[in-house]
């Protein structure tokens, strides 16, 4: 069904589509005229400081709480009036991932998958693959209470890859987990987005940019900033600045770069014998690397380092939940 | 209806996995027979039916017993969270209440199960009783399967209430106590209001019943109180989702 999906053309279908989506807890305002696309395939980070409404937003989407105005699609049908549908094609991890803890791995997994509707061959098959797929095989038998958190965290993915929902709602998927179990789940996410489109929250700005194809920040209920990891790095940084070390002539090297219409500024101090490390300070537009290193092929100089100055996203997280991103 | 039985299935894996409910049980089991021994000793004069002594005794740690069943089944999936993974399946309300509420019948009938025995059992040792009206012994075994439908749906509802166990505890236990002090409360009140409460006390029903008398306003009484219990309860579930 998903790939059908994906092969519907260069433009992919929309699979979330919230609109004008509002959630007020009596006098609070947790959720504020929100309205976003995700298409189908897509991996999306859901940024945002504590309490900016994510986790509500998506225990609205995963159809746990009503929305107080707006409305919510998820592949073409409605989440308040068709809820039980919605949910058979939702796989929805909550946040602290929730699980009974007097259960065995395998116990809790069958009965999640017979309550997600499947039976008989189709149900041994699924619950044996999202074992091996999340890494459980060895801990099957065990009881749940008994599991590190890493393990536990496991588990409830595993619980929502089950029915193969054509979309994933993952609150915090890797909070609480060890550097090494964080990287491992990323790749596992990351596996998924072939036939799943995953929505993921979190506060592991290194995840989003490891794994999600598009970062959604909020902030007190709305969004200031939808993009790419890059666009938005790239949006907040101001000027780019390209760093490089060449070997040649100061002043030739100074002169060449000048030349570019959309250099700014060069700046320059001494490395080691010959070497020479210059800040060029460019105009937005084009990346001037390529242009940058023409002109050093043709002074015949050399060439060992060549970098643009990257701000993380954790700098362009900090600046538009506290001041907006301006455009 | 599927939904529904996978329900049921987690409920009894976990009443039965679940020490608690061995403790529950067997305390119950001594408890009540030990009342039932007392009360046939103390009944002697009075002249009873030897069934009156036997369900007074299964009534009298009823309500007890069912609040520990049902105070943490919708409480602790409250408290742990995981009522957010259970209602996000694609299962609705009216099958989650159900297969919750059939577990815990069923648990509490597996409880009460062996206390048929007892009157054999005190047959076999004592000799003073003469015959055993099965009669009497199966409109008691009626009543007390009604009465525990509709307190284990009131314990339902108000584990629903809250997230806390405690409170459901102390809500689940006034609540089913509440029919049991019904004759007690009728003397208490005006004339007609206590002819109400008396129409209604458990107590009355249980003496009636467990003489042999069966009448069917009370089973109604029961059933649709019962049901009553149970819609209220899928109403307060869904509330939730009520914008």
């Amino acid at each position: 069904m998903l790939a059908q999906v994906n092969d519907s053309g260069p433009f992919p279908a929309i699979m979330i589509k919230v609109s004008h989506l509002t959630k007020r807890f009596g006098s609070v305002t947790a959720v504020d005229d929100l309205s976003f696309e995700i298409a189908a395939g897509e991996i999306v980070g859901f940024l945002g400081p504590n309490g900016a409404g994510k986790t509500t937003t998506m225990r609205i989407l995963s159809c746990f709480l009503p929305a107080t105005g707006g409305s919510i699609e998820i592949d073409g049908l409605d989440v308040f009036k068709q809820s039980v549908e919605v949910r058979r094609r939702i796989g929805y991890l909550p946040e602290n991932c929730p699980l009974y803890p007097e259960m065995r791995v395998v116990e809790y997994l069958r009965y999640r998958a017979e309550l997600k509707g499947l039976s008989g061959s189709r149900r041994r098959r699924r619950v044996y693959d999202v074992l091996s797929r999340c890494g459980l095989e060895d801990e099957r038998r065990r009881l749940i209470g008994h599991l590190s958190k890493g393990y536990r965290q496991r588990v409830g993915l595993a619980d929502s890859l089950l029915s193969e929902p054509a979309v994933l709602i993952l609150d915090e998927p890797g909070i609480g987990l060890d550097p090494g179990q964080r990287l491992e789940i990323c790749r596992l996410i990351h596996g998924l987005a072939e036939d799943h489109t995953v929505l993921l929250s979190t506060h592991l700005l290194a995840d989003v940019e490891r794994i999600c194809g598009r970062a959604l920040i909020i902030n007190d209920g709305r969004i200031v900033a939808s993009d790419t990891p890059d666009n938005l790095v790239k949006k907040l940084k101001g000027h780019p600045r390209v760093t490089l070390e060449v070997h040649g002539p100061r002043h030739d090297v100074e002169a060449a770069f000048r030349r570019h219409s959309r250099v700014a500024q060069v700046h320059w101090r001494s490395v080691d014998d010959g070497w020479h490390l210059f800040e060029v300070e460019c105009d937005d537009g084009d990346d001037v690397r390529p242009d940058l290193f023409r002109e050093v092929v043709a002074g015949g100089w050399q060439l060992r380092e060549m970098r643009c100055e990257v701000i993380g996203l954790e700098d362009a997280f900090i600046a538009v939940t506290t001041e907006g991103l301006q455009e | 209806m599927k939904g529904l039985l996978t329900v049921w299935r987690r409920e009894l894996s976990a009443h039965f996995l679940s020490p608690v409910a061995y403790v529950t049980m067997v305390v119950y089991l001594l408890v009540a027979g030990w009342t039932f021994v007392w009360a046939v000793e103390k009944n002697q004069e009075i002249g009873d039916p030897i069934t009156v002594s036997l369900f007074v005794a299964l009534f009298l740690w009823l309500p007890i017993t069912i609040t520990v069943i049902t105070m943490g089944l919708f409480a602790e999936e409250k408290r742990s969270g995981t009522i957010e993974t259970l209602m996000t399946a694609p299962v609705t309300e009216w099958q989650v209440v159900l297969g919750k509420y059939a577990g815990a019948m069923t648990f509490l009938l597996v409880t009460m199960a062996p206390s048929v025995g007892y009157l054999y059992i005190f047959r076999t040792f004592s000799g003073g009783v003469p015959f055993i009206d099965t009669g009497a012994l199966a409109a008691g075994y009626t009543i007390l399967l009604l009465v525990s439908a509709f307190c284990v749906s009131t314990g339902l509802l108000m584990s629903l209430l809250t997230r806390h166990q405690v409170v459901a505890a102390i809500a689940c236990f006034c609540a089913i106590c509440l029919p049991f002090i019904l004759r007690v409360l009728s003397r208490a009140v005006p004339r007609n209001a206590g002819a109400v409460l008396e129409y209604m006390a458990t107590e009355l029903h249980i003496l009636e019943f467990a003489r042999g008398v069966v009448d069917t306003r009370p089973m109604v009484l029961y059933l649709s109180g019962t049901i009553f219990m149970l819609f209220l309860a899928v109403r307060v579930l869904e509330s939730r989702r009520w914008t």
